[in-house]
């Protein structure tokens, strides 16, 4: 089947991923998520959990692109709703599906040999979440808890998010680089 | 691509509110909490003995004064578990006769082991190694030591998710201890007071006063449970209501063990069962 030329430019999914990255990454998402229901849960930052699936999927953005942030965004989120009680199944998989879009977009615009890129990345996604998160859960009839709580665990989440990124990114670089599939020129 | 995701997730978000408990999202629920549960499992397997080392390192100087007290308050407790242990039967024997509820002291109770809470900072419960195989089912209430802790809302074979009282989806029927006022706990989140809510201004509530659950008219929770102490009181002059926020006895931060009431949960208010 012949391909059009917008098609060879642009790689499918699939050739993005790969099945051992995409593998990996399912990897790292389940991880983070457990240990983001577990651990992280109990070593609290005045009682706040950091989002450690969003800075997996901010990392993996900032790394590989939009295509893979919007895939990450969207697996790691939907995975945090499922595993919340009595909240609207979707909503984190919307708000980390623009996050994973955002930063893999406009990543081309940082310094890419800085160390303070990704952790600038991740302050910046983090607050965007967080008051995305709670705007539209109160826009569509979630139960809340006061806006200054609001505040202060956004706060509190991208001081923490924050502080867990010059640990994650160098073990989220190592894995994308194991795992980034090579590329095929055909002519 | 990006549209087809975003596009994929509002059809999740309207599915959600559409959907009844049987929906394809439950199922998916299922599926997720059984691939993410052994891990969580092994994550608290591991980290918990590494924790519990360096608390008890943390308590190395006070153990020989701890064990000191601990042993007095033993011979105390012991001889108050005989004293309770009487008048449980009398009480037992009494509620039989007038055809009352039993009282919660006296169900059969399930200690489970919290072995994880949600990835979330806006929705307060917690997972505990114990399921519908072990009797559980939902709507039954929860305690610690402490109090009340909340009630279980779902049930796997294993498993079972309880939303925490703090959380502001949560809320239960309370009164003051010792007077006839009954209105609704709610939650607002971690480290934050609960609101007793529907106490009209003429009632007298001070601070202080013990606040407990106030039994099966909402169909979940015993009656007597402690929850905590008043904090705070509040009156408007033009109010219908009285401002009363309540400090919680248990400490949702640390919960480690909870016992979840088996023969309580969702009655038939007619029949009183």
């Amino acid at each position: 089947m012949a391909m059009t030329a917008n098609e060879a430019r642009s790689p499918g999914l699939l050739s993005d991923l790969g099945l051992g990255r995409g593998v990996a990454m399912a990897a790292l998402v389940l991880v983070a998520v457990a240990l983001q229901s577990t651990l992280l849960a109990r070593v609290t930052l005045l009682g706040v959990i950091p989002q450690l699936v969003l800075v997996v999927v901010v990392c993996l953005a900032f790394l590989d692109g939009e295509r893979v942030g919007v895939v990450v965004g969207f697996a790691g989120g939907l995975l945090q709703d499922l595993l919340l009680p009595q909240s609207i199944i979707g909503l984190t998989a919307l708000v980390y599906t623009l996050i994973g879009y955002g930063v893999g977009s406009l990543r081309h615009f940082a310094p890419s040999e800085s160390v303070w890129s990704p952790v600038f990345a991740v302050a910046i996604a983090s607050a965007i979440a967080e008051l995305s998160y709670a705007m539209l859960a109160i826009i569509l009839g979630q139960e809340w808890v006061s806006l200054s709580f609001t505040a202060r665990v956004t706060g509190l989440v991208v001081l923490y998010d924050t502080l867990l990124t010059p640990f994650a990114f160098p073990l989220l670089r190592r894995v994308s680089a194991r795992f980034r599939p090579e590329k095929v020129y055909r002519w | 691509m990006l549209l087809a995701f975003l596009a994929l997730s509002i059809v999740v978000i309207t599915l959600d509110f559409r959907q009844d408990s049987t929906g394809p999202l439950d199922r998916a629920k299922d599926i997720s909490s059984a691939i993410v549960t052994p891990i969580q499992r092994g994550i608290t397997a591991i980290f918990s003995p590494v924790g519990n080392f360096f608390s008890s390192l943390r308590d190395l100087s006070n153990l020989q004064e701890e064990n000191t007290e601990l042993r007095t308050q033993a011979e105390v407790m012991e001889q108050r578990v005989k004293e309770a242990d009487a008048i449980l039967v009398e009480n037992e024997r009494l509620l039989e006769l007038q055809g009352l509820d039993e009282s919660y002291p006296t169900m059969d109770r399930l200690s489970a082991r919290v072995i994880g809470r949600p990835p979330a900072n806006y929705k307060w419960a917690v997972t505990i190694d114990k399921g519908s195989a072990d009797g559980i089912e939902s709507d039954m209430a929860v305690i610690d030591p402490d109090g009340l802790v909340g009630k279980v809302i779902r049930v796997d074979d294993n498993t079972a998710t309880i939303l925490l009282l703090i959380d502001p989806q949560a809320n239960a029927k309370a009164r003051i201890k010792g007077e006839a006022y009954a209105g609704a706990v709610g939650g607002n989140g971690a480290s934050e007071p609960l609101t007793l809510a529907f106490i009209d201004t003429e009632a007298d509530v001070e601070v202080g006063d013990e606040v407990v659950t106030a039994g099966y008219d909402q169909g979940v929770y015993p009656p007597n449970i402690p929850i905590g102490t008043v904090s705070s009181v509040e009156s408007q002059e033009a109010a219908l209501e009285q401002e009363i926020d309540v400090e919680p006895y248990v400490d949702f931060t640390t919960l480690d063990f909870v016992q979840v009431i088996l023969g309580s949960g969702k009655r038939d208010i007619a029949e009183g069962k």
